[in-house]
C-alpha cells in the first residue's frame, strides 16, 4: 500500500491501524517483561510479613520477589539492546529502584537501621528547641541535613519518622538522575550510560549508605558538584608540548580525552560560586564526605583538568576552616584527623564474630566477592586501555581517588565502605564501557550475566540482614512509650545495640547503655548470661533503677551474628534471677524495670 | 519551536514555588503539607539559579535544580539553628526569591 492509498482508507480503518500499531508497541517483549516483573514484585511484597522473613533475608523468603527483580533487569536489558528509548529506560530504571528500595518500607512501615532513629532524634531536638542542645554530640555540630529535615517536618507539622523510611528510595532516585547526567557528559554512547547506571544500582545496593543520613545527603551533593565541575569547570586538555615537565608526564594519561564542553567566563564564575555553596553544605553536614570530594577534585586537578587552579585551595580552606572550629570533637570521636597511617588497617571494615550464623557469613562473603570483583574489573579495564587512557582518564581517577582517604582515617571502621560508595559509580561506568564494546558474539549474554550477578549479590548484602536491621511499628511504639513514660535521667539498657532508640527530641536527657558484650562494637568482656557480671555492670551505671529493653530485632541480631554472648539467657533471667518487672509489653518488645543493688 | 531549557526551568521554579507555599500554608492534611515542604526543599532555590545556567542536558538541569535547592535549604535551616532564630516559615522566602529570579529570567526572554 502506497502512502497515498493510506490516505484513501476510510477513517475508522485508519484509526484501527494506528491503535493496533500502538498496542503492538506496548506489548513489545521488553515492556511486557518489565510489567510482569513489576507485578511479580508487587505480589511478592504483599505476601511478605516481617515474621515470615528468614535468617537468609528477603531473597530467600519470596520467589515472587526474585522473579520480579530478575524480570525488571531483563526488561531493561532487552530495551537497551533493541531500541534504547530514553523514556522507556528511565521508567524501567525507576521501576527497578522502587522495587529495590521500596520493598523494606512497604513491608515494615517504619525506618530501617537503628542509626536512622538517632538522626531523627537530632532533627526532633532542632525542631523542638531551635538550637544545638547537646554541643558534645557530633551530629549536632554538623547540622545541615538535620536542620533541613527539622524544617521540612516543622513546615508539615509531622514527625520526621513519617517520611524517614522512604529516604533510601528518594536518595537512590536522585543519585540515578545525577549519574545519568554525569555519564552522558563523559560517554557519547547512551547504551553505556544506562548500562552503567543499572550496574551501579546493583553494585552499591549492599553498602546501605542511602538511609536518612548525612553521608547519603553528602554523596548526592558530591554528585552535583562533580556534574558542575565536569560541565563548566573542565580545563581544555593541555597540549603535551606546553607547560613543561608536568605536562609531558600527564600527556600519555590524557591522550584521546574528549574535548571539554564550551563555557564562558560568566558561566564559570557562577559555577564556582555554586560549587562553593554546595561544598559548604557538604562540609557542614558530614565529617568525611568533604575529604572524599577533595580527593576526587585533587586528582582531577593533578591531571590539569579543573579550572580555576585555585578552586581546590578554596574548597580545602572551607573544609579546613570548619574542621578547625570543631577539631576537639573530631579528636574525641576519631582520635584526630589521622587515626592511623596504616591503610590496610584502615580498610579492615567491621569486625565479625566467631559465632556468626551461616547466613551472616554467606552475605558477608557475597558482598566481599562483589566488591573485590568490582575493583578487579576496574583495574583490568584500566590495564586494557593503558595505551590510550584519555577516554577513561576522568572516571578512572575518580574511581581510584577515594582510596586516598585510607592513608589517614579508619573512620571508626567505616572508611572502606565510604571508599566503595564513592568509587562505585565510576567503576560501573568503566565496566559498562568495556562490556558494551566487547566484540564477542556473546556480548549481550555477558552483559546480562554481569548485571544479574551484580544486582543479586548486592541485594543479598542489602536484604540478607533485613530481619536484624528493620524494625516493626510495635518496636517503635515501645521506644516512644519509653521516652514518654520513664523519668528524665533514666538509664536505658539495650542488651543488643539494635533498637529504634533516641528518636525523641529529649534523647539527650536519657542515658542509653549497651553492655560490653558484643565484639562487633568494641572491647567485650561480659557474658550477658552471667547474672553476677550483669548486676555488677548495671551497678556501675550509678542508678538504682534501670530500664532494660528486649525485642524481636535484638533476638534476630543475636541469632544472626552469634553475639552478644548469653543474650538468650539474659532474656530468660530478667524476670527471674534479675527480678525485673514488666512495665511495657507488646508483640515485639518488652521493657523491664530493674532495681539495682549496690548502685551509687 | 522548543523552549530553551532555562525558560522551562524558570516556569518550573515559579509553579513549584507557588505550589509549595500554597500547600504549606493552606493544605488541609499533613500529607499535602509534607508534599509542599518537600517541594520547597527540592525546587525553588535551585530553579532560581539554574534558570540562568543551561547545562545542555535535561537530566543535568533537573539534577542540579535538586542539588542546589537541597544545599541552600539545608544551609538556610542550619543558619537558623546557629543563630538561635528557628523560624521554619522564614524558608518560604526561598520560594519568593525563586519566583523573582525566575520571573526576571522569563522577562529577559520576552525582551530578547
Amino acid at each position: 500500500m502506497t502512502p497515498a492509498e493510506q490516505y484513501l482508507l476510510p477513517a475508522p480503518a485508519a484509526g484501527l491501524r494506528v491503535r493496533a500499531r500502538s498496542i503492538r508497541r506496548w506489548v513489545q517483549p521488553q515492556v511486557a517483561v518489565s510489567l510482569v516483573g513489576l507485578s511479580s514484585w508487587a505480589y511478592g511484597v504483599t505476601q511478605l510479613r516481617p515474621t515470615g522473613i528468614g535468617i537468609y533475608g528477603l531473597l530467600a523468603s519470596s520467589p515472587w520477589l526474585d522473579v520480579g527483580l530478575f524480570l525488571l533487569v531483563a526488561g531493561f536489558l532487552l530495551e537497551l539492546r533493541r531500541e534504547a528509548r530514553t523514556w522507556v529506560l528511565a521508567l524501567q530504571l525507576v521501576g527497578l529502584i522502587i522495587a529495590i528500595h521500596g520493598t523494606v518500607p512497604i513491608i515494615f512501615g517504619v525506618p530501617e537501621y537503628d542509626w536512622v532513629y538517632k538522626h531523627v532524634g537530632i532533627a526532633s531536638a532542632f525542631e523542638q528547641y531551635g538550637r544545638v542542645t547537646d554541643p558534645t554530640n557530633i551530629y549536632q555540630q554538623w547540622p545541615v541535613l538535620f536542620a533541613g529535615v527539622a524544617a521540612i517536618a516543622s513546615l508539615a507539622h509531622v514527625n520526621a519518622l513519617t517520611f524517614a523510611a522512604w529516604a533510601p528510595l528518594a536518595f537512590e532516585m536522585a543519585d540515578a538522575l545525577l549519574l545519568v547526567a554525569i555519564f552522558r557528559l563523559l560517554v557519547g554512547e547512551r547504551r553505556i550510560v544506562w548500562l552503567a547506571v543499572l550496574l551501579y544500582e546493583g553494585l552499591v545496593s549492599w553498602v546501605g549508605q542511602d538511609y536518612l543520613s548525612p553521608q547519603a545527603f553528602g554523596f548526592l551533593l558530591w554528585l552535583g558538584m562533580a556534574l558542575i565541575i565536569l560541565r563548566w569547570l573542565r580545563r581544555p586538555t593541555p597540549a603535551p608540548d606546553h607547560g613543561g615537565r608536568l605536562a609531558r608526564l600527564r600527556a600519555p594519561l590524557l591522550a584521546g580525552l574528549p574535548p571539554a564542553p564550551d563555557t564562558t567566563r560568566a558561566m564559570r564564575a557562577v559555577a564556582v560560586a555554586v560549587v562553593a555553596v554546595i561544598f559548604f553544605a557538604i562540609v557542614a553536614a558530614h565529617q568525611l564526605t568533604p575529604y572524599m570530594a577533595l580527593a576526587g577534585i585533587g586528582a582531577l586537578s593533578l591531571l590539569g583538568l579543573v579550572r580555576p587552579r585555585w578552586l581546590l585551595v578554596l574548597l580545602a580552606a572551607i573544609a579546613g576552616g570548619y574542621l578547625a572550629l570543631h577539631y576537639d570533637l573530631i579528636a574525641q570521636q576519631f582520635g584526630g584527623l589521622f587515626s592511623g597511617g596504616n591503610p590496610l588497617a584502615n580498610a579492615a571494615g567491621a569486625r565479625g564474630t566467631p559465632n556468626a550464623s551461616s547466613a551472616a557469613v554467606w552475605s558477608a562473603r557475597t558482598v566481599d566477592a562483589l566488591a573485590g570483583g568490582m575493583w578487579l574489573m576496574t583495574v583490568a579495564v584500566i590495564a586494557r586501555r593503558r595505551r590510550r587512557l584519555g577516554p577513561i582518564a576522568i572516571p578512572a581517577v575518580l574511581a581510584l581517588s577515594p582510596f586516598a582517604i585510607l592513608l589517614a582515617q579508619s573512620y571508626g571502621g567505616e572508611a572502606i565502605y565510604r571508599v566503595y560508595m564513592f568509587s562505585a559509580p565510576w567503576c560501573a561506568l568503566l565496566i559498562a564501557g568495556v562490556l558494551y564494546e566487547l566484540r564477542a558474539r556473546i556480548r549481550w549474554a555477558l552483559i546480562a550475566t554481569v548485571s544479574v550477578v551484580a544486582l543479586f549479590a548486592g541485594l543479598q548484602g542489602l536484604y540478607g540482614p533485613v530481619s536484624v536491621n528493620a524494625f516493626t511499628p510495635s518496636e517503635l511504639n515501645a521506644s516512644v512509650w519509653l521516652y514518654a513514660h520513664t523519668p528524665r535521667g533514666s538509664v536505658i539498657v539495650l542488651p543488643v545495640d539494635d533498637f529504634p532508640a533516641a528518636e525523641a527530641a529529649d534523647y539527650n536527657d536519657y542515658d542509653v547503655e549497651v553492655p560490653p558484650a558484643d565484639p562487633q562494637l568494641g572491647p567485650s568482656w561480659m557474658n550477658e548470661g552471667n547474672v553476677e557480671q550483669v548486676e555488677s555492670w548495671m551497678a556501675s551505671l550509678g542508678q538504682r533503677t534501670v530500664y532494660v529493653v528486649v525485642s524481636r530485632s535484638m533476638n534476630n541480631w543475636a541469632n544472626y551474628y552469634g553475639a552478644p554472648d548469653g543474650y538468650a539467657e539474659l532474656v530468660r533471667d530478667l524476670p527471674t534471677s534479675l527480678h525485673g518487672s514488666v512495665v511495657y509489653h507488646n508483640d515485639d518488645a518488652t521493657i523491664y524495670r530493674l532495681t539495682v543493688a549496690g548502685a551509687n | 519551536m522548543r523552549r530553551p531549557r532555562t525558560e522551562l526551568t524558570a516556569y518550573a521554579g515559579i509553579v513549584a514555588s507557588i505550589a509549595a507555599v500554597a500547600l504549606v500554608l493552606g493544605a488541609p492534611w499533613p500529607a499535602m503539607a509534607l508534599a509542599g515542604s518537600l517541594l520547597l526543599a527540592v525546587v525553588p532555590a535551585g530553579a532560581a539559579v539554574m534558570c540562568w545556567l543551561d547545562s545542555g542536558e535535561n537530566a543535568a538541569q533537573a539534577g542540579l535544580v535538586l542539588v542546589v535547592s537541597l544545599a541552600v535549604f539545608g544551609i538556610a535551616s542550619a543558619i537558623m539553628i546557629w543563630a538561635h532564630a528557628w523560624h521554619p516559615y522564614a524558608l518560604l522566602a526561598l520560594a519568593a526569591a525563586s519566583t523573582v529570579s525566575c520571573a526576571a529570567r522569563l522577562q529577559r526572554e520576552v525582551h530578547q
